[in-house]
């Protein structure tokens, strides 16, 4: 080294050259990872909590469009579809099942999420508010209806929110459930947007911000196809809507957590039973069928790819998957449509079925439980069969209020159908015995409940009345809403 | 060898300065190794693959497939015969990619190579074999169907698990998951709270 001093600087040099080559191979890496977060980038800057639909449209213009598409209702598959179906016109038994709540007053089959909001404004059990501080609903009757429920929930505060009336908030939910339901704004990726969703995981000790992109694609869905209640005790003046998880999902588990808080949504108008009126557990039934089991999620099947010009997108027009076997079964499934069809409702008629099978002895046991009543029953006598009617009436609304129960988890849903069907036995065996007591021996005379409109009467509803309210409702205050919102 | 040794050890006054460039070299070699990514290779998570991005149209279809519940990226497209060969292929395929990606040469439209179909073709049947029974299939290989003897899988089932055609616009807006920032988060905290301060400190100024 001594005798050639240039070595030295060869080394150097060479060194240099190493290091500043693997300085650019760094930046050329950092570069190409930098780039990804382009690809992607939206045209128009969509703001945080923009509840506008269009606005993100003007990003996303195809699955702006499909989503719109929801506002056909021109499928009906057998038990469900897009069409508009009145559900008591159907099932007349269900007048006498929910007398005394509102759920007897109208009843229809959800339409596509396009008419959330008018179909929210159309229905009688919302009632015909005439000032902001009137009628019969919480705010929390909105949470799943719009995207301006986050951004109201972010500026007046979660609890806030829950505290006010369902007609105050009339002027600021105007846009139907689209985009920020179910995407953060920057970077598109799921997100949930509804505090209930977040508190049932935080209560059963687990973290939603752990969830996979898999699970996401059937959360953001849960956040409101999901068993619920409003929770009126643990904010003063609030009605904060909340799921009954802490102890599991099963029908039972939900029992006992209502059980536990003593919790009913209605008294029964002829019984008297405590009744928990079951919300819509989709979430919870597919989690408990086969393709929940095997990770298929919800969007896999209510909104595959769909192919356009040679693009691929999620459909976002969300659907019975029935009007879209081809994308939706048959990813997975290579029999025929027809056949996929077929079995699908050979599967819905015989859930169908037995659930009828149940209706049919809960309306006999509201009915004699009346009759028991009637002829001077004591309320000790009655304890443990009015138990037995809500567990009964709890088995049978939460098969037949998940409308796809009887497809996303059969075996649970017959499960579930068949504890309810010997609940309602030992109700009747209980109240043969009352009757007999009080002298009831002959056979009991049961009312004509063969529509809508007689079970409607009989149970002592004056439709007209709220019929008429409704129209009210509808020429005076909604017009005022609409023009209010336009405004802003 | 220990004349050869001394002969390339540096005079002792430039120890010092000899040490400092190895240590910046492979600082920054392992800084490479980092920001690139290059442990998750060793892997079979398919999130490796979107750490290209022009990757993102294949897991997007990947995802969305049926085949996204059972395989993953490397059940089709590294062989399986033994880890030698798997781990051999794999580095083969990664030094081309990792190659082509720098360079700035990969093409709109990605085809597969020779190879790799060879290596999906096979993978098809490993699987498959009980299904392939019936359509006679098991004898099929990229030699044969290159003698015209017979198609391969894809040939028919085109759609199966990514479609026919897959470049960055056939899927504009698919949602892969991003590498996160490669600066660290307890390091974003701190710069955050930084930047945070500074801002205020010029809005009480103001």
């Amino acid at each position: 080294m001594k005798s050639k001093p240039w070595l030295g600087w060869v080394m150097f040099g060479v060194t240099m050259l190493a290091v500043f080559m693997l300085g650019l191979l760094v930046n050329s890496v950092m570069e190409r990872r930098t780039e990804a977060l382009f690809v992607n980038k939206t045209l128009a800057p969509v703001g945080e909590f923009e509840s506008k639909n269009e606005v993100w449209g003007a990003n996303y213009p195809r699955e702006f469009q499909t989503y719109y598409e929801t506002a056909d209702t021109t499928f009906a598959s057998k038990y469900g579809g897009g069409k508009m179906r009145d559900m008591l016109h159907d099932d007349p038994r269900m007048v006498v099942l929910w007398a005394g709540y509102a759920f007897s007053k109208d009843y229809n089959q959800g339409r596509g999420h396009f008419y959330a909001l008018e179909d929210i404004y159309n229905t009688l059990r919302t009632g015909a508010p005439k000032g902001p501080q009137d009628g019969p609903q919480p705010s929390s009757c909105w949470v799943c209806k719009s995207p301006d429920v986050p951004r109201m929930m972010d500026k007046l505060g979660i609890d806030e929110f829950y505290k006010q009336t369902w007609a105050a908030l009339g002027p600021e939910i105007v846009n139907p459930i689209g985009c920020a339901d179910c995407h953060d704004s920057k970077t598109m990726n799921l997100k949930i947007t509804r505090p209930a969703l977040i508190e049932a995981y935080k209560e059963q000790g687990k973290d939603i911000t752990k969830a996979t992109h898999n699970e996401m694609r059937s959360l953001v869905c849960a956040q409101c196809h999901a068993e619920y209640y409003f929770d009126k005790k643990s904010v003063e003046g609030a009605a904060r809507v909340k799921f009954p998880w802490k102890n599991g999902m099963t029908v039972e588990n939900m029992e006992k957590y209502y059980d536990d808080i003593e919790f009913s949504d209605f008294t029964h108008a002829l019984s008297k039973a405590p009744i928990l009126k079951a919300q819509h557990p989709d979430y919870e039934i597919h989690q408990m069928g086969i393709h929940g089991q095997r990770g298929v999620s919800c969007a896999d099947c209510h909104m595959p790819y769909k192919s356009e010009g040679g693009q691929k997108f999620t459909d976002h027009k969300i659907q019975s998957p029935l009007n879209n076997v081809a994308n939706s079964c048959q990813v997975c499934h290579r029999e025929e449509e027809k056949k996929l069809v077929a079995n699908v409702n050979e599967r819905q008629d015989k859930i169908h079925q037995i659930r009828i099978e149940l209706e049919d002895q809960l309306v006999k046991a509201h009915l004699e439980a009346k009759l028991a009543w009637d002829k001077g029953a004591t309320d000790a006598q009655m304890k443990d069969v009015l138990k037995l009617i809500r567990q009964a009436q709890w088995r049978w609304d939460f098969t037949a209020a998940s409308h796809g129960g009887s497809f996303h988890a059969p075996l649970e849903t017959a499960r579930v159908i068949t504890n309810g069907l010997n609940k309602a036995a030992e109700a009747r065996i209980g109240l043969s015995k009352i009757l007999a007591s009080l002298g009831q021996t002959g056979p009991i005379q049961y009312p004509d409940i063969s529509t809508k409109e007689k079970a409607q009467k009989f149970i002592g509803l004056d439709m007209t009345k709220e019929k008429a309210n409704k129209a009210e409702f509808k020429k005076t205050v909604l017009p005022k809403w609409l023009e209010e919102a336009k405004k802003k | 060898m220990i004349k050869i040794l001394n002969y390339l050890l540096p005079p002792r006054k430039w120890v010092p300065f000899v040490i400092m460039a190895t240590g910046i070299g492979m600082g920054l070699f392992a800084y490479l190794l980092y920001v690139s990514n290059a442990v998750s290779y060793l892997s079979d998570d398919p999130k490796t693959c979107v750490n290209c991005h022009v990757m993102t149209p294949f897991y997007a279809t990947w995802q969305h497939s049926s085949h996204a519940r059972v395989t993953t990226c490397n059940d089709c497209h590294v062989p399986h015969n033994n880890a030698l060969n798997k781990y051999f292929f794999k580095a083969k395929d990664g030094i081309y990619h990792a190659t082509v990606f720098t360079w700035r040469a990969e093409p709109q439209v990605i085809h597969i190579k020779e190879a790799g179909t060879d290596v999906v073709q096979k993978n098809c049947q490993r699987c498959h074999g009980d299904l392939n029974s019936n359509v006679s299939t098991l004898g099929v290989t990229l030699e044969t169907k290159q003698h015209g003897e017979g198609k391969l899988c894809w040939d028919c089932h085109r759609e199966v698990p990514h479609g026919k055609v897959n470049s960055l616009s056939s899927v504009p807006n698919a949602q892969v998951p991003l590498l996160e920032s490669p600066v660290p988060a307890w390091l974003q905290k701190q710069t955050d709270s930084i930047a945070a301060a500074k801002k205020e400190n010029t809005n009480q100024t103001k």
